[in-house]
């Protein structure tokens, strides 16, 4: 194969033109996990350069890849085989498409001729699928599979990017033929926003008193974190970001409320409240972030820009929608901006609801042993988390300066995110320290993955918030069910540092308050993979809090 | 409310299916279609749904699939 990435023509199987294709794509690790149907293309493997990476069940390797793609950009890829191979990946394909994460899925499927004939291990996945993947392709003839790579490569990554499905039937991954040679895709040109509507923006920022940024993730899949700092350094305007933009407003963002939503810091939620024009950036409305959708920024003007025009007017009528390159339509609106009064304000709300960690008692109080850990760990560290309170106590409590340092299920909320997602971070940024935060519950759903840490010795460090039990729900339960607990004991959970231990990871557990600094030490300076198991309050909650179904200016806070 | 599109469909597989299925979990209850489908070809879809949300963001949705180059209301 030529380093041009144009293949060369020659007589090749399916398989070996699909590992021919995924290395001209400049893939270099897949996270996948063999069987019957696939077989073939595990065979090709052994001649490849591509590094597999055999997790211990194939959700984690949808979700490994998942974590590859958000810490380094680029394409993650995962492998499984037919049926129970491939539905075991659809938790990870739904993750990569609620989050937009660009991911390539190859499936094994049975021979064509078996396929609609309930043959052994055969399930529709392409049916399956459908809802949840951006793109997905049945490979029907060996010679196009060159094309396929490509193009599914190019779909996942162009625009709004998000998973793509190749399903690869056994008999046309062994058949030989020669390839039509195929080229990648170029990268598409960015899509500029159409100007008569700039300036309307233009215009409407400059006519408004109290202008408010509402960031969302989609900043950080269209790279235009560089452009957002300029365009809040030239027009000094207040911001607020979702779950998935924390960390976009950079370091030396003045008038950044952080957070909006449910678990969002109350000065987000009110300077919304407040404002007269919410200039909207990547971000989609989620019911999370707006709280009961017809009462949100109730006096506010909206401007809406996305790279996909399906978003804009989906939740809330945007006053002027940009559809196009985000980074683009920024630096058109850049202006300074004479709104003293209002940054004032959103300053004084921002000093009036800062976090504090004085918490009483001498139990760990898991949001100020988070803050210490990012503080000590440093700016070039890779968070993940898993999914639950302890998910919140990141998102309010960590230190995060970039979006990409942050690994978070935001859309789908897949407990059992945290491990693998760890996982392929490191892997894809071995320089970086990379620490998984996550509850006693979710790391069950994935605990296998200690097994992958331990294989590879990716030395990932892993924070377990053990409350014996689903914390979130148990706080659910008891604000908003009348303290009617159901299932949410996990007070008979395993020995962790023992089973850690069990797996070859170094494990070590803390349950005062005194014992946080020296453990926030071990952790860091433990060269490889280790846990650090942190037993806190079972009734510990997450404050401040939009109930369910209420607006956004009627947070509850702990003292209610 | 009842809204007609006219849409032009690359004839792939799956891409009916990713069409009505669009529809429907997007809102939108299937009334009447015509589609004449060829290989390799582009085919023109005619659609007419019922339903209470944004038929315009329905098309934008519709839009997004990697088949569909043009979804038109055509009320
Ligand atoms: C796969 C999956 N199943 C169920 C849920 C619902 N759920 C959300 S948070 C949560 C509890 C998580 O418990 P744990 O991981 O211990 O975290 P904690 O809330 O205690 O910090 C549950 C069950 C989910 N988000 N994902």
């Amino acid at each position: 194969m030529a380093d041009s990435g144009v293949i060369e023509a020659a007589v090749r199987s399916g398989a070996q033109w699909l590992v021919a294709a995924l290395e001209a794509e400049g893939v270099d690790t897949i996270f996948g996990y063999p069987g019957g149907a696939i077989m073939p293309v595990y065979d090709a493997l052994v001649d490849s350069r591509l590094r597999h990476i055999l997790v211990r069940h194939e959700q984690a390797a949808a979700l490994a890849a998942d974590g590859y793609a958000r810490a380094s950009g680029r394409i993650g890829v995962c492998l499984a085989t037919s049926g129970p191979g491939a539905t075991n990946l659809l938790t990870g394909i739904a993750n990569a498409y609620l989050d937009s994460v660009p991911l390539l899925a190859i499936t094994g499927q049975v021979a064509s001729g078996l396929m609609g004939t309930d043959a052994f291990q055969e399930v529709d996945i392409f049916g399956m699928s459908l809802p949840v993947v951006k793109h997905s392709f049945i490979v029907r003839r060996a010679e196009d599979v060159i094309a396929v790579v490509h193009e599914a490569c190019a779909i996942a990554r162009s625009g709004r990017p998000g998973p793509v499905l190749i399903d690869l039937p056994k008999d046309v991954a062994q058949s030989r033929s020669a390839a039509q040679p195929a080229q990648r895709h170029a990268t598409p040109a960015p899509v500029i926003p159409d100007a008569a509507t700039l300036t309307a923006a233009v215009a409407l920022l400059a006519r408004s008193e109290r202008p408010l940024l509402y960031i969302g993730g989609g900043v950080g899949i269209a790279r235009a974190e560089a452009a957002l700092r300029a365009f809040i350094a030239t027009t000094g305007m207040p911001s607020v970001c979702t779950l998935k933009a924390l960390g976009a407003a950079g370091p030396s963002a003045s008038h950044h409320l952080g957070m909006l939503g449910m678990h969002g810091s109350p000065a987000a939620n009110h300077a919304v409240q407040s404002c007269d024009l919410l200039i909207v950036v990547g971000a989609r409305f989620d019911d999370r972030a707006t709280g009961k959708l017809d009462t949100f920024a109730p006096g506010a003007r909206v401007v809406h820009i996305d790279a996909d025009a399906a978003e804009i007017g989906k939740l809330r009528a945007a006053d002027i929608g940009l559809a196009g390159d985000l980074s683009l339509a920024l630096a058109a609106l850049e202006q300074p901006l004479d709104i003293h009064a209002w940054r004032e304000h959103c300053s004084a709300l921002e000093s009036l609801y800062r976090n504090r960690y004085d918490a009483p008692g001498t139990d760990i109080y898991a949001p100020a042993l988070l803050r210490e850990l990012s503080l000590a760990a440093g700016d070039q560290t890779i968070v993940s988390c898993d999914v639950g309170q302890h998910q919140m106590w990141v998102a309010q409590h960590w230190r995060i300066q970039a979006i990409h340092a942050h690994l978070t299920s935001g859309g789908l909320g897949a407990m059992g995110y945290g491990v693998p997602a760890a996982l392929g971070a490191q892997l894809a940024r071995p320089e970086s320290r990379v620490i998984c935060v996550t509850g006693d519950g979710s790391i069950m759903m994935n605990i296998q993955e200690l097994a992958t840490l331990r294989r590879y010795a990716i030395p990932v460090k892993i924070v377990l918030l053990d409350n014996a039990c689903l914390g979130m729900v148990r706080q659910w339960q008891e604000l908003f069910f009348a303290e009617r607990y159901s299932e949410v004991d996990l007070s008979d959970n395993p020995d962790f540092v023992a089973l850690a231990r069990a797996f070859g990871i170094e494990a070590f557990g803390i349950e005062r308050r005194e014992q946080v600094p020296d453990a926030i030490r071990r952790l860091l300076d433990t060269p490889g993979p280790v846990l650090c198991h942190v037993r806190i309050d079972p009734r510990a909650n997450v404050w401040p809090l939009v109930p369910p179904g209420k607006s956004n200016g009627e947070m509850m806070d702990s003292a209610a | 409310m009842i809204h007609h599109f006219e849409i032009l469909l690359r004839d792939a597989e799956g891409a009916l299916q990713r069409l009505l299925g669009t529809t429907e979990r997007r809102g939108f209850r299937v009334v009447a279609l015509h589609a004449q489908a060829g290989p390799g070809t582009i085919c023109r879809v005619e659609l007419t749904v019922d339903g209470t949300r944004d038929a315009g963001l329905l098309g934008r949705q519709l839009e997004r699939l990697q088949e569909v180059q043009a979804a038109t209301i055509m009320d």
